[in-house]
């Protein structure tokens, strides 16, 4: 990951022409090639980029005046002209772990195996990430009448969801000591078309609250 | 299945019987609407396994039959249709409508394949259909729209004697509203959640009767258990009760206030949708309450800030209570007096909302709000 801050004006030659005036910018050179002109506003986006493959060419003009030229495989050419160069860093950043869009899902899990008694008086846990041949189920427990019950968790209860609850069920249900096995689909808010296709499976549908399960709530704001 | 009907008739009949279908049916027939011509009746019917309804309407039958039709469909048809006589004829597996010189043909589906209604519980009471469609929209307003808590989302129907009593609430506001009504027994007892917007919906729906049954089956085991009934001109509705235990709502009220103020409803309502403008989502408004005057206001700090005084009957010690604004607005809403009346305890417990006729009148305590303040930082 390169940085640098410079004073420079970008051309791009493409399938449109664009000009960006002398002015301060941030210049990225990604390890996969990328090269971004980022302004200091407009948040996450740049003022113009090529995506990698594409190739640096640094020139020197005499001085300290520089041009970056970038090229992509199409020949569309990002022009850098560079005036003066105020910051030029490099760092190894090394794999990223990529970003996990679950951490509320595994955190509900966790909450909901917890409480598991939000479900019902009387549930008691089986066990969290309960294997089957197909992937493990979120949850699976025992109601208050000692019958199994598989939980399916989302932070949002769409149709994909109630269909792996579906396999899941139809899996647990061929094991005879675990059947009969009902199912209980949970989620931060539940979509109509889910709804009816789980009722429709016999599958229950449970809201859970976050903000009341991880102890967020001020019941002083409300009646009781 | 042959028969002539008029035209306004059978589109009143089928557009209040089509407003219960379901919008995404598990089974192609539950978007159907039954037609059956029977005995100098033609009754037309919908049921989606949680709200049923039934509308019967008089005809001249020249062939008794049942048919299943796509309720939507014939809905959108019977309204558009001319002012003129309608006929309805099956013909094998279709169903032909003509009127005037319009004709339309319709795929019927199994009727064998549609489920049966569930059977009204026994009559409990009767009540003014406008009456009860003003208690229930007073009450279905402080109901909880979403179903993290499912009994949030019902009203709560009380049966003692011939007091009704319909509560709900969403835990920031609770709504209590006492009728007196005609019971079946005078010793009638029952209690019954029923989901606040079913309910909205048909309290609504059924005012064009005088009066409206409601019908509860009391004890365990009889018929139309789980279900409340409601029945007017010929039109009949079930809805599904909601399960679990309502709160003990009584014990919410305070047991005494520190006083009250009286304020005109329509000016203020006026007055706190203009100061709600700068109230940020889930911001307060505040009510500054001293001799002789409220102020409202909104907005702090850096924001956008609004103010308005107006008089109010107010000689306690000066006080500030923070509501939200649309909760605040949903209940002199439904107040329904030309005068509010405040009672508080302090700024941080719950106030109660409650009309008064007139000025000097004493409050009307058959429609409470109890409503939550929010506390004030600082």
């Amino acid at each position: 990951m390169r940085l640098v801050i410079a004073q420079c004006s970008v051309d791009y030659a493409g399938r449109l022409a664009a000009h960006l005036p002398s002015a301060r910018r941030l210049l990225i050179v990604k390890a996969d090639g990328s090269v971004l002109v980022h302004s200091d506003g407009g948040s996450y986006k740049p003022l113009n980029w090529m995506s990698p493959p594409c190739t640096l060419k640094e020139e020197g003009q005499g001085g300290d005046a520089l041009v970056w030229t970038v090229t992509n495989k199409a020949g569309e050419q990002l022009v850098i002209a560079i005036e003066e160069v105020f910051h030029d860093s490099a760092h190894e950043l090394g794999v990223d772990p990529g970003l996990r869009k679950d951490g509320v899902e595994s955190h509900l899990q966790a909450l909901l195996a917890e409480q598991i008694e939000t479900l019902g008086k009387g549930w008691r846990l089986i066990r969290r990430e309960y294997p089957t041949p197909i992937g493990p189920v979120d949850i699976l427990c025992r109601d208050a009448a000692g019958a199994t019950v598989a939980v399916e968790i989302k932070r949002r209860g769409e149709i994909d969801g109630v269909e792996q609850l579906t396999r899941y069920l139809e899996l647990l249900n061929r094991d005879p000591l675990l059947a009969p096995v009902r199912g209980v689909f949970a989620a931060q808010e539940i979509k109509p078309q889910a709804r009816v296709l789980a009722v429709d499976r016999g599958i229950t549908c449970a809201v859970l609250d976050y903000e009341v399960m991880r102890g967020r709530d001020d019941p002083s704001s409300r009646l009781f | 299945m042959k028969f002539r009907v008029e035209r306004d008739v059978l589109a009143d009949a089928v557009a209040w019987t089509a407003r219960s279908l379901p919008a995404r049916p598990p089974a192609p027939v539950l978007a159907g609407l039954l037609l059956r011509a029977e005995s100098g009746q033609l009754t037309v019917s919908g049921f989606d396994y949680e709200v049923s309804a039934r509308s019967e309407v008089s005809t001249e039958i020249e062939q008794e039959g049942t048919a299943l039709v796509s309720g939507k469909l014939l809905a959108e048809i019977t309204r558009s249709l001319p002012n003129r006589p309608v006929e309805i004829t099956t013909e094998g597996s279709k169903v032909t409508l003509v009127c005037g010189t319009s004709r339309f043909t319709l795929q019927t589906m199994p009727v064998d394949d549609y489920p049966a209604l569930p059977q009204m519980p026994g009559a409990s009471g009767a009540i003014a259909g406008n009456t009860f469609a003003n208690a229930v929209s007073q009450v279905a307003v402080a109901a909880g729209k979403d179903d993290t808590l499912p009994f949030l989302t019902g009203v709560r129907i009380e049966i003692n004697g011939d007091t009704l009593r319909l509560a709900a609430t969403d835990r920031y506001r609770l709504a209590v509203r006492e009728i007196l009504w005609k019971p079946e027994r005078a010793d009638a007892e029952a209690v019954a959640l029923v989901p606040a917007k079913t309910l909205y919906d048909i309290a609504k729906s059924l005012t064009s009767g005088e009066w409206v049954t409601i019908a509860l089956s009391g004890e365990d085991g009889a018929v139309g258990e789980g279900l409340i009934g409601f029945e007017a001109g010929g039109r009949r509705t079930t809805t599904r009760l909601l399960e679990g235990e309502f709160i003990k709502y009584n014990a919410l009220f305070p047991s005494e206030y520190t006083g009250a103020a009286v304020i005109e409803t329509a000016p203020l309502i006026e007055a706190v949708k203009r100061v709600a403008l700068v109230a940020e989502r889930n911001t307060p408004i505040r009510l500054n309450f001293s001799a002789g005057q409220v102020t409202l206001e909104a907005g702090s700090g850096d924001e956008a800030q609004a103010s308005e005084t107006m008089d109010a009957v107010f000689d306690e010690e000066d006080i500030s209570v923070a509501f939200n604004p649309g909760y605040l607005l949903e209940g002199l809403g439904a107040i329904d007096a030309p005068f509010a009346q405040l009672s508080y305890t302090t700024s941080t417990k719950p106030a109660v909302l409650t009309g008064r006729p007139a000025v000097d009148a004493d409050h009307d305590p058959a429609y409470r709000y109890l409503i939550m303040p929010i506390r004030l930082s600082g």
